[in-house]
């Protein structure tokens, strides 16, 4: 159909549309018109990629010179390559309404194995590729740093945008690498000393150019041609490189000095928590390095590499990530921590040590991006609660929407069980087995497939050995069959099939998986292949590790976010998303049950999505597990009638004449729930 | 004597049949015995008809053996040799545990089937009463009609007659009992064996390997249910039995199913992040590092007891799909049925193209190409969904098989040449709903699967 959105015409690729579909394009459109960045939450399910992609492409080709570019990001390969099944879905529908084949390029990077050349990206109307090659500064300058900058951003299924930017800029050091960075700077020795003998106006030429400084790269930034890279800050554009690493040798003299003052670190006995300061005067007074040249190491190193023409950087992938270890440690005062740990904490006589250099900061990798592009759209299933993503990202959003998927009949029977699994009782016997008889129970009345999460690995494998002990997974097998996730991505991936294939054959089967785990964040479970997931507790992270305390008290310091608001804002993300797996469409239906009574508190439903809090009832409180069946079976055999389109119609469904239907444009303007 | 010219397996001489001393042969075909003195048989029993055997405990002062019959009925035999009394019961007996499973397969299943029939669907039955019982039509000829007009309503189950999958729970069933002096007692039947041999072929060939050269059947059972491959959480403490080396071979079967990989992308974990970090950055979690080394003992048996799982479930589930066929078949199937190889990545793989495809549909917003389906029209929904008929979580039928039974019909119904019998086809299916009394509220689905079933029967009547 063909939509007029506030006067764009925008080719919908279907016959029908669901409201929320319209709303959610209407607060996108209105975020581009001002230019600005926006952060919107709507369901999965609900059709949110193709609503993204028909409003921009039709803006896109409304307003050629406003918007030149939609870069597109999600998080995982298949996401990627769906992203681009349903672009080609409305490039089809547009070739056969305007009759013309279009002009549009566009463009995936779905594997770094088949990584494109960059002028390709430059021309492509439509880039798709993962978070990294625009947030990982390592990847950003090679792929993505001459983007123009009236581009727009999508960060799909964004939840876990914080995460993504503070891995990006955290290193750890070991042993290992010290050892293998000795080797490079072995290496880089050799091929100078080489080089010098046959080809001395290289490096002479290389000094030349490192006296004229970075000025090359200042002018760009300065006339805003590049997508800064957070590695590289601004002051030192402004510097020639400093004489005491100008020449190779003296620079490789430099990083071995640095090396050994690694080296001396790590030999501790007793856990070290500093920050960079600290980190930078004890340097200084133990070897004399001053912070300016630190700073310039990365750069530097680059430069290197460069001259001596050496093919593969991989191979020098240690002294690449001591060097820019040098460069962030000697930039950022704040933002990280360096935590060294002796050994790690379940085998304290093995020495193991580990220089930790953490983030706690996301928004200095995002950073950049909000400043060069005109629009950034962070969007997902679980945004909530909607203020925390632009406090922690540091961004002014011009909009910010939470929509909720309309239904003519709930789809979705939402079951909080009042049962206990706090960390000091979680281990108790008759936790375990209420748990237990909980999924016993749920296997004997829910079809096909059921999946199950619990909060940690180690405490699915706890739990598992006593339900093993207790009969309990013997009666659940009379049931359906058992799969369980383990931490060996290939077997857990043959586990996930195997319980595909049963839930297909009609066996019915069972997943216990991990919140936080790969499957959690990656494995849609549709239909029949998941008609109850059940939530074994509050998936809290592990709280017990430094790096995590740090960053709490960074973001109490820093953002005045309560370490308490930050965890469970976390935990409830985690849980919105593990429960979020089985519901992907309105034609789905399915039990969502959390099975801890903690989720009853407000401050826990609270954080939850709307789309999860809007099935929270009375009825749906405090359940035991008898009530919990009753409920099921209810439901279960209400849906168990067909789906039927008729129904939808007009509620959850519309055509384009009751779109256009004055009251129904009074609605939908309703739906979208703003903060 | 009957049939001399049939081939007798066994013949134990002093056997008494109901006080009578006598001799049972065991032939081919069937079991006999014959009072001493006498060339004629007053007990035989094909095999066919036998259901099962059951013997006297041992110690007990009469060694006897006694056959069950699918009619209820049953013959003992008492063994009164006084010398090899207890020899000549365990020949007779092993020589029977071969022999009956060969026939219970084909006569049991039909028999079975029939009386299933007959007790499940009061119409049959009186179908049967009136056309077999008054001489109508022979017995032979109404099942001829009833099982052929099965076979004929789905090609599909002509070809390839669905087999009865394993229970997943089968080992559950073995329970161990105490015989009151230190020991445990493990019943096996017949159906627990073929189940642990279907799921697990290296026990089957461990089986045929030792038994009974090396071991009779109940040593093997024994150490069976002694060895470290029975208690999967055990870690193996190195002590060699004969099931170390099928634990091996297991081992060995689920890593080479690992490295293949699986077919659907979507759920290929592998391929899922287009770029891990490279080494040495992002956060660290504090996850154990997963080397066996550091590993304490209950960790490693929790992750043995998780692999045993993954790797019974999967084992279930392909023995039932399996078909009979040879176990180590699996490995080819699953690279062949793919097709396409899996290096070039300028080719997308047509598996994968279907999956992306199904991921992105919203059939509902499509106007065209949906299925037309039948609600059902509930009059009060709270009965339909609270009862009164109890849930029967085994026999679940799922509403597309519902669905896909009734537009069988329907495709059916449209195929059929319109002639005289068409109004009796109608007429045939009103009657057998009024019959089943559909007017009422609560249907549950193995009724409303009934009511079909029993229509298409007529079908094929009307249609002879």
């Amino acid at each position: 159909m063909k939509l007029n959105i506030e006067g764009l015409l925008v080719y919908f690729p279907y016959d029908y549309i669901y409201p929320e579909q319209y709303s959610y394009m209407l607060e996108l459109k209105r975020t581009l018109d001002a230019k600005g960045h926006g952060v919107l939450e709507m369901p999965s399910g609900t059709g949110k990629t193709i609503s993204l992609l028909s409003l921009i492409v039709a803006y896109q080709r409304a307003f050629p010179l406003d918007v030149t570019k939609l870069i597109y990001c999600s998080r995982t390969v298949p996401e990627i390559e769906k992203v681009v099944e349903e672009l080609r879905k409305l490039m089809e529908f547009y070739a056969k309404e305007t009759g013309e084949r279009n002009n549009f390029l566009a463009l995936a990077l779905s594997s770094r194995k088949n990584l494109c050349i960059h002028p390709e990206i430059l021309h492509a109307n439509i880039v798709v590729y993962s978070y990294h090659y625009l947030l990982d500064p390592k990847i950003a300058d090679l792929v993505s740093k001459e983007l123009a900058k009236k581009s727009v951003v999508v960060f799909d299924e964004a939840h876990n945008i914080d995460n993504v930017c503070i891995d990006s800029m955290s290193v750890n050091i070991t042993r290992r690498t010290l050892d293998r960075c000795q080797n490079n700077v072995d290496t880089l020795q050799n091929t100078i000393q080489k080089i010098k003998e046959t080809d001395a106006a290289k490096l002479r030429e290389e000094y030349r150019r490192l006296v004229e400084g970075l000025k090359e790269a200042n002018v760009a930034r300065e006339t805003d041609i590049y997508l800064s890279n957070p590695v590289l800050p601004d002051e030192i554009l402004k510097e020639a490189v400093p004489g005491t690493i100008r020449t190779a040798e003296h620079f490789v003299g430099f990083l071995r000095r640095f090396l050994e003052y690694l080296k001396s670190r790590l030999r501790v006995h007793h856990v070290v928590q500093e920050s960079a300061p600290q980190f930078l005067k004890d340097i200084f007074d133990k070897v004399c390095i001053d912070r300016k040249p630190l700073r310039f190491c990365a750069e530097r190193l680059q430069s290197l590499l460069r001259t001596l023409e050496i093919a593969d950087i991989a191979d020098f992938s240690a002294v690449t990530l001591i060097s820019n270890f040098a460069t962030l440690v000697s930039t950022y005062s704040q933002g990280f921590t360096i935590i060294i740990e002796p050994f790690e904490d379940r085998t304290p006589t093995i020495a193991n040590p580990v220089l930790h250099f953490s983030c706690m900061d996301p928004s200095i990798a995002i950073k950049p991006v909000f400043q060069r592009f005109q629009s950034v759209i962070i969007t997902s299933g679980t945004l909530s609660p909607l203020d925390i993503y632009p406090r922690i990202l540091d961004f002014r959003p011009v909009t910010m929407a939470s929509f909720t998927m309309t239904l003519n009949t709930f789809n979705v029977c939402l079951c909080l069980v009042a049962l206990s699994s706090k960390f000091e009782t979680r281990e108790d016997f008759a936790v375990i087995r209420n748990y237990g008889n909980l999924l016993l129970e749920m296997s004997a009345v829910v079809p096909d497939g059921i999946v199950a999460f619990f909060t940690s690995y180690v405490y699915m494998e706890n739990i598992v050995a006593s339900w093993y002990e207790q009969g309990i997974l013997e009666n659940i097998q009379r049931n359906k069959l058992i799969f369980i996730e383990t931490q060996d991505a290939a077997e857990t991936s043959m586990a996930l099939e195997k319980y595909q294939e049963a839930c297909e054959n009609g066996r019915g089967a069972i997943l216990l998986s991990v919140a936080r785990g790969k499957v959690s964040e990656g494995i849609d479970f549709v239909h029949h292949f998941g008609r109850a997931v059940i939530m074994f507790g509050v998936p809290y992270v592990y709280t017990q590790s430094r790096i995590l305390k740090a960053r709490l008290e960074y973001l109490r310091d820093q953002f005045q976010i309560r370490e308490n608001d930050f965890l469970t804002f976390d935990a409830m993300r985690h849980a919105a998303q593990c429960v979020g797996r089985a519901i992907r469409g309105k034609t789905d239906y399915g039990l969502m049950i959390f099975a801890d009574k903690r989720y009853a508190r407000a401050d826990k439903r609270g954080k939850l999505p709307r789309w999860i809090q809007e099935h929270i009832n009375d009825g749906s409180l405090n359940l035991t597990v008898d009530e919990t069946v009753q409920l099921s079976k209810h439901f279960l055999r209400q849906m168990a009638q067909p789906f039927r389109q008729e129904d939808q119609l007009g509620l959850s469904l519309l055509t384009l004449e009751q779109l256009e239907s004055e009251e129904m444009l009074q609605k939908i303007t309703q739906i979208a729930h703003q903060t | 004597m009957a049939s001399l010219s049939e081939e007798v397996l066994l013949v134990v001489k002093k056997v008494r049949q109901r006080k009578q001393d006598g001799t049972l042969y065991l032939m081919a075909e069937r079991v006999a015995w014959g009072p001493e003195g006498k060339d004629r048989f007053t007990v035989s029993h094909l095999y066919a008809d036998i259901r099962c055997q059951k013997i006297s405990p041992d110690g007990k002062a009469k060694i006897q053996l006694q056959l069950v019959l699918h009619t209820g009925e049953s013959t003992t035999f008492h063994f009164a040799n006084e010398s090899s009394a207890l020899k000549d019961r365990d020949a007779t007996k092993e020589l029977l545990q071969q022999l009956l499973p060969k026939f219970k397969k084909k006569a049991n299943k039909e028999l079975e089937e029939k009386n299933r029939m007959l007790q499940e669907d009061p119409v049959l039955f009186q179908l049967y009463k009136d056309l077999v019982v008054s001489q109508v039509i022979s017995a032979e000829e109404f099942w001829a009609n009833r099982l052929g007009g099965i076979n004929n309503t789905d090609p599909a189950v002509v070809n390839n007659k669905q087999e009865v999958g394993i229970s997943g729970a089968f080992l559950a069933d073995i329970r161990p009992q105490t015989d009151g002096c230190n020991g445990l007692r493990y019943n096996l039947t017949a159906d627990i064996i073929e189940s642990i041999f279907r799921t697990y072929p290296a026990v089957k060939q461990k089986y045929s390997e030792n038994v009974p050269h090396n071991l009779t059947e109940k040593e093997f059972w024994t150490r069976f249910f002694q060895s470290h491959y029975f208690h999967r959480d055990r870690i193996n403490t190195g002590t060699q039995d004969i099931f170390s080396e099928c634990a091996k071979q297991d081992e060995k079967g689920l890593k080479s199913l690992v490295i293949q990989g699986v077919k659907n992308p979507l759920v290929d974990l592998l391929s899922l992040e287009d770029k891990t970090l490279d080494e040495g950055y992002g956060i660290c979690t504090t996850l154990p590092s997963t080397s066996n080394a550091n590993k304490t003992v209950k960790e490693s048996s929790n992750s043995a007891i998780i692999k045993r799982f993954n790797h019974h479930s999967a084992m279930v589930l392909a023995a039932g799909s399996r078909k009979g066929e040879a176990p180590t078949d699996q490995a080819s199937e699953t690279s062949s049925t793919d097709g396409n190889s899996r290096d070039s990545d300028f080719f997308q793989p047509p598996v994968k193209k279907v999956k992306l495809q199904e991921a992105i549909e919203y059939e509902d917003l499509q106007r065209e190409n949906r299925p037309k389906t039948v609600a059902l029209n509930l009059k009060k929904s709270d009965r339909y969904a609270h009862g009164p008929v109890p849930l029967q979580s085994q026999h679940y039928t799922t509403s597309q098989d519902i669905i896909n039974s009734v537009n069988y019909i329907r495709h059916e119904m449209m195929n059929y040449k319109p002639n005289l019998t068409e109004v009796r086809f109608y007429t045939a299916f009103l009657m057998i709903t009024k019959s089943h009394n559909y007017q009422k509220e609560t249907i549950n689905r193995s009724e409303i699967l009934h009511c079909i079933a029993v229509f298409l029967s007529c079908v094929v009547l009307v249609e002879r």
